[in-house]
């Protein structure tokens, strides 16, 4: 059996056509992996190992999928610690509320 | 460009994920492991390509069939050719539409997609509907985009890989014949550049 995101063949619904605009933070996502792709931080292969990896993978959106991957390979290579990225992006969302 | 994204709130977002990549990328930054330039320039490389890049590929082929047969047997040479940058490490590779075979391009295990060429795919080609579908039932794929292939015509569907990616070249539209090259380029829209549909006059 292939894992969650082998989903060739399966039946399915509607596709829905809808176009939502791309926000910053989603440019950001995919900015940064192809910038770690470039300095060999990571591979397109290790992304998708992280993606197919993630238990929350059908409850995600595209690029939530990227930034939680993105993490998860950060976190595994040590060049970054889950506990920073929390602490960072808690300040981030305080400064966002105005708090 | 400066300045691009440090106005985000949270009204612009309700994605946790909004400040986990801006964490992400400030660590990153102080870090030194990736500079301001690097991300910078990794924004602007994506916003560069859309399927306008495409229109342009297809509408050439339509009126010099040498590049015609330089862009089916090397696709990123021909792109080269037209002023493009289609280094990538995947392989960029176009089908041809023909009267009696039309291709569909779907990437069933995520979202490969000629990006260097093209940009971003849109919403719908990275839906889970779509990826599981369009090997199963193309046809009914493609009457939801508003086309079908008369019975006669051979549907084939190309699987994306992290390694090869696709572009359908569509057929000229009859009725095009006195059109010049960017007029025929209006008529090629992303999705006949897929395959879930054609241009049409």
């Amino acid at each position: 059996m292939g894992g969650v995101h082998d989903m060739g063949g399966s039946p399915g619904g509607p596709i829905d056509r809808g176009q939502h605009e791309v926000e910053d933070w989603e440019r950001l996502a995919d900015a940064i992996n192809a910038a770690l792709g470039g300095k060999g931080l990571q591979t397109t292969d290790q992304h998708r190992r992280a993606i197919e990896s993630l238990e929350e993978y059908r409850n995600l959106s595209y690029y939530e999928r990227w930034v939680a991957a993105t993490e998860k390979l950060l976190v595994e290579k040590r060049v970054l610690t889950s506990d920073e990225i929390d602490e960072r992006a808690a300040s981030i969302r305080r400064r966002w509320d105005g708090l | 460009m400066s300045g691009h994204h440090q106005h985000e709130g949270a009204g612009r977002t309700t994605s946790p994920y909004a400040a986990r990549i801006r964490a992400i990328e400030a660590l990153l930054l102080e870090k030194g492991v990736l500079t301001e330039p690097e991300v910078q320039d990794s924004i602007s490389y994506m916003e560069a390509r859309s399927q306008a890049n495409g229109a342009k590929l297809v509408a050439r082929a339509w009126i010099d069939e040498g590049f015609e047969e330089l862009l089916l047997s090397d696709a990123k040479a021909a792109a080269l050719q037209l002023g493009m940058e289609p280094e990538h490490p995947a392989e960029f590779v176009v089908v041809k539409n023909t009267l009696g075979v039309h291709n569909l391009i779907v990437c069933t295990l995520c979202s490969c997609y000629p990006r260097a060429i093209l940009g971003r795919p849109p919403d719908w080609y990275k839906s889970f509907e779509y990826r599981s579908r369009a090997v199963r039932e193309p046809r009914a794929v493609m009457r939801e985009f508003g086309f079908e292939p008369p019975e006669s015509v051979e549907v084939v569907v190309h699987d994306s890989t992290a390694d090869v990616r696709y572009m359908v070249l569509p057929i000229r539209p009859p009725g095009t014949e006195d059109m010049g090259e960017n007029e025929l380029a209006d008529l090629v829209t992303r999705d006949s550049l897929v395959g879930v549909n054609v241009p049409r006059l």
